[in-house]
């Protein structure tokens, strides 16, 4: 639930960016002849509405609506009381009310689109996350328009998410730099991850984080597995804190290992290991080179994650799968390794652009 | 949350799903609607998507799009329940449960069903699949609702902290992180939270933006903390600085309207009895547009292991059994003063209800 900074800065994000979005994907409907695209939003499902028009739902879900020109409409479930809030964050046509999602959604398209001279039966309906649309907006969408109508577009939008604007890019390294300041603010004298948590979240939300999600492996020494706080857990000599953090619809993931002591070198060796493979991926691999792993060491998992799907971060080509597409050059990633180091476990994660052709990927990290 | 609950819970899901004829239950869940899931397995999705298959037997399965979720979810969980990851997690739900055509299976949860899986056989007795499995949440048992009620603690815990960062110069968002660091601090892993600042002007709450609190602001917020799944909610309103004569009176409607309210609230009474008690003290004081959908959502909700359950609506006819957890809350706006909010968590008794929240409904004051 979106707890953090939700505000749409017209220097960071101009509208005329969002305009250029649209228009890319309005380009791309014309080429696979679609008279129109639906993306939902909820925020566990914010990625296509967020890109389109930088609104995000902290609560309830809303569908927005892309047709062949101008800026996209928001059919919201959310009560007419917050449309103007969502006329502050967002860069819509219109917003219109929709208590009935799905069923909303079918009488608005064929009232648009029939109004132009179109047959509703000769319809082509994109659907950015077809698969995963809740039934309580499918269903009735399915029955206003008809399952045939409805083409899945995931692969469309995917597509234009690997090459991000500048736009991301900035902001992609302001949630980096959120993140690495609120790492640093955990305290040296933390025993409980609630101290850890209570440290990072804080500064992340402080510095304008938009959402903090936070997983900890307390204890090394007993379970490398990143967890969920459900409650307090003392800590270990060596712990680890993955924080996913959200700046403006643009998320990153962050790991930090902790040694009550000095930190160990082994751990200095695999962060250089992470960066050299992190800036080793280049345009057109699906998957990173591994080699040169520091010595008596074994890299237990990893993944590559983009923003090409419904969902903040989708992995792209993980350890144990064949990879589910290539990244392009200027892609944003993120690359997260788990080693088995001769002294024990360690995790990093490192959120990078790809590089272009003969080029090394730039980290994002500091 | 305790071995004995979670046996309960279990036991609870087995019957009903015998009751219903049911072999095997697919069940999804998202950071959004992690409820179901909460239920059956006792585990939160924190991103991406999840569906388990669980088996009247016992056996269970679960599917996520996530190697980080599948670990752990697999830590979490008993080693009964195999828990596996794959880019595409609806096809390998499809296939797994195509190995399985044998078994009676029914799908819940049309809010976070995927249409994947639901425009198949599983989609036919969705509607009647989720009444039951609603209907398993809402008539909690006492081991529930004294979660529920450990969880108000932490909320009235919390509002106190809220109270202490409202200070003229911080921006709402600065103040969101000081409440959200403390709830990390107590060991809460979830807190949902909306705010409004401002004054006439500000119609309702939302996330916090980057406006900045004055003097004079009425400063409303709903929070929200759940422990063990388990939310509960507090709302409230402070004005910073002396409030005015008119912001006293308006406030002293809805503490009689809230007041009302809960005085309904006892086994055999409806949400819809509930929202009219308070709603009539509105029109008793001219206000009565200002509780229609104009101006308000709701009167108040169910609150368990999903924030915003069955609605305290005039037109819901849900009966009120012991045990059962609601916000009681006549949250809207006043053409006088702008929004208020005022809301206490509730838990019904034999004879009547209990009020769980212990913060005073008082229209509190901060140093302008």
């Amino acid at each position: 639930m979106r707890r953090g900074l939700v505000s749409w800065s017209r220097e960071e994000v101009p509208q005329a960016t969002l305009d250029t979005r649209v228009a890319r994907l309005q380009q791309a409907m014309q080429t696979a002849r679609l008279d129109a695209v639906l993306a939902y939003t909820s925020f566990a499902q914010p990625a296509p509405v967020q890109w389109l028009t930088h609104f995000v739902p902290y609560w309830s879900e809303a569908l927005a609506v892309v047709l062949p020109h101008g800026a996209p409409t928001l059919l919201a479930a959310l009560t007419a009381r917050v449309h103007p809030w969502i006329r502050e964050v967002a860069h819509l046509a219109e917003v219109v009310a929709a208590p009935r999602l799905g069923e909303n959604a079918g009488a608005f398209l064929r009232e648009r689109l029939v109004a132009t001279g179109k047959d509703a039966a000769d319809l082509r309906i994109g659907v950015i996350g077809l698969d995963a649309l809740p039934w309580s907006v499918g269903e009735p969408l399915v029955n206003a328009l008809g399952a045939d109508l409805l083409v899945d577009v995931s692969d469309i939008y995917a597509a234009l998410r690997l090459a991000p604007d500048q736009a991301e890019l900035d902001l992609a390294r302001r949630a980096t730099a959120i993140g690495e300041v609120a790492l640093r603010a955990i305290p040296t004298t933390a025993v409980r991850a609630s101290e850890v948590f209570a440290a990072v979240e804080g500064a992340a939300r402080r510095l304008g984080a938009e959402e903090v999600l936070l997983r900890i492996a307390p204890d090394f020494a007993q379970n490398p597995t990143l967890r969920r706080m459900e409650r307090d857990m003392p800590l270990g000599e060596r712990y680890a804190v993955e924080l996913s953090v959200a700046y403006k619809g643009s998320w990153v993931r962050l790991n930090r290992c902790v040694a009550a002591n000095d930190t160990p070198s082994s751990w200095h060796a695999a962060e250089k290991w992470l960066a050299q493979t992190a800036s080793s991926i280049t345009v057109g691999e699906a998957s990173p080179s591994l080699a040169g792993a520091p010595a008596s060491s074994k890299v237990n998992a990893w993944t590559l994650e983009a923003c090409v799907g419904m969902y903040p971060l989708s992995v792209v080509a993980a350890h144990d799968r064949p990879p589910v597409l290539a990244l392009r050059a200027g892609s944003l990633a993120v690359l997260s390794a788990e080693l088995e180091l001769p002294d024990g476990p360690w995790r990093g994660s490192v959120p990078l652009a790809v590089g272009t052709a003969g080029s090394h990927s730039a980290m994002l990290v500091s | 949350m305790s071995a004995q609950l979670r046996q309960e819970r279990t036991t609870r899901l087995r019957n009903a799903m015998a009751d219903a004829g049911v072999d095997l239950l697919v069940v999804p869940g998202d950071a959004w609607h992690s409820e179901y899931l909460r239920y059956a397995l006792d585990v939160t999705p924190m991103e991406g998507q999840a569906v388990a298959c669980i088996g009247r037997d016992g056996t269970s399965r679960l599917f996520v799009d996530s190697p980080a979720e599948a670990a752990r979810f697999a830590a979490e969980l008993s080693s009964s329940i195999q828990v596996s990851w794959s880019p595409q997690p609806l096809a390998e739900t499809e296939a797994w449960l195509a190995a399985h055509g044998t078994a009676k299976a029914a799908m819940a949860a049309p809010t976070v069903a995927p249409s994947r899986l639901a425009r198949g056989p599983l989609g036919a007795d969705i509607a009647a699949t989720t009444a039951w499995f609603d209907r398993l949440m809402v008539d909690k048992s006492a081991a529930e609702a004294d979660a529920v009620t450990r969880t108000t603690a932490l909320a009235d815990a919390g509002y106190e902290v809220f109270r202490n960062a409202a200070r003229v110069g911080t921006s709402e968002y600065e103040l969101i992180a000081e409440v959200e660091a403390w709830f990390r601090a107590q060991g809460c892993p979830e807190n949902f939270v909306i705010l409004g600042t401002g004054g006439r002007e500000v119609r309702g709450m939302h996330p916090p933006g980057e406006r900045r609190i004055e003097a004079g602001d009425l400063v409303t917020t709903e929070l929200t903390p759940c422990v063990d799944g388990y939310y509960a909610q507090i709302c409230r309103t402070l004005v910073v600085g002396e409030p005015t004569g008119a912001q006293l009176r308006a406030f002293a409607v809805y503490q009689e309207a809230l007041a009302a309210g809960i005085a309904v609230v006892r086994p055999g009474a409806t949400h819809g009895e509930v929202a009219r008690a308070q709603n009539d003290v509105f029109r008793r004081h001219g206000l009565g547009d200002y509780v229609t959908s104009a101006y308000t959502r709701v009167r108040g909700h169910g609150v368990g292991l999903f924030v915003d359950g069955v609605h305290v609506l005039e037109n819901v006819d849900l009966v009120l059994e012991p045990d059962m957890t609601l916000i009681v809350h006549p949250n809207t706006y006043h053409p006088e003063v702008g929004y208020m909010v005022l809301g206490d968590m509730v838990r019904v008794t034999a004879t009547g209800c209990e009020v769980l929240t212990r913060t005073p409904r008082d229209l509190f004051t901060v140093p302008a």
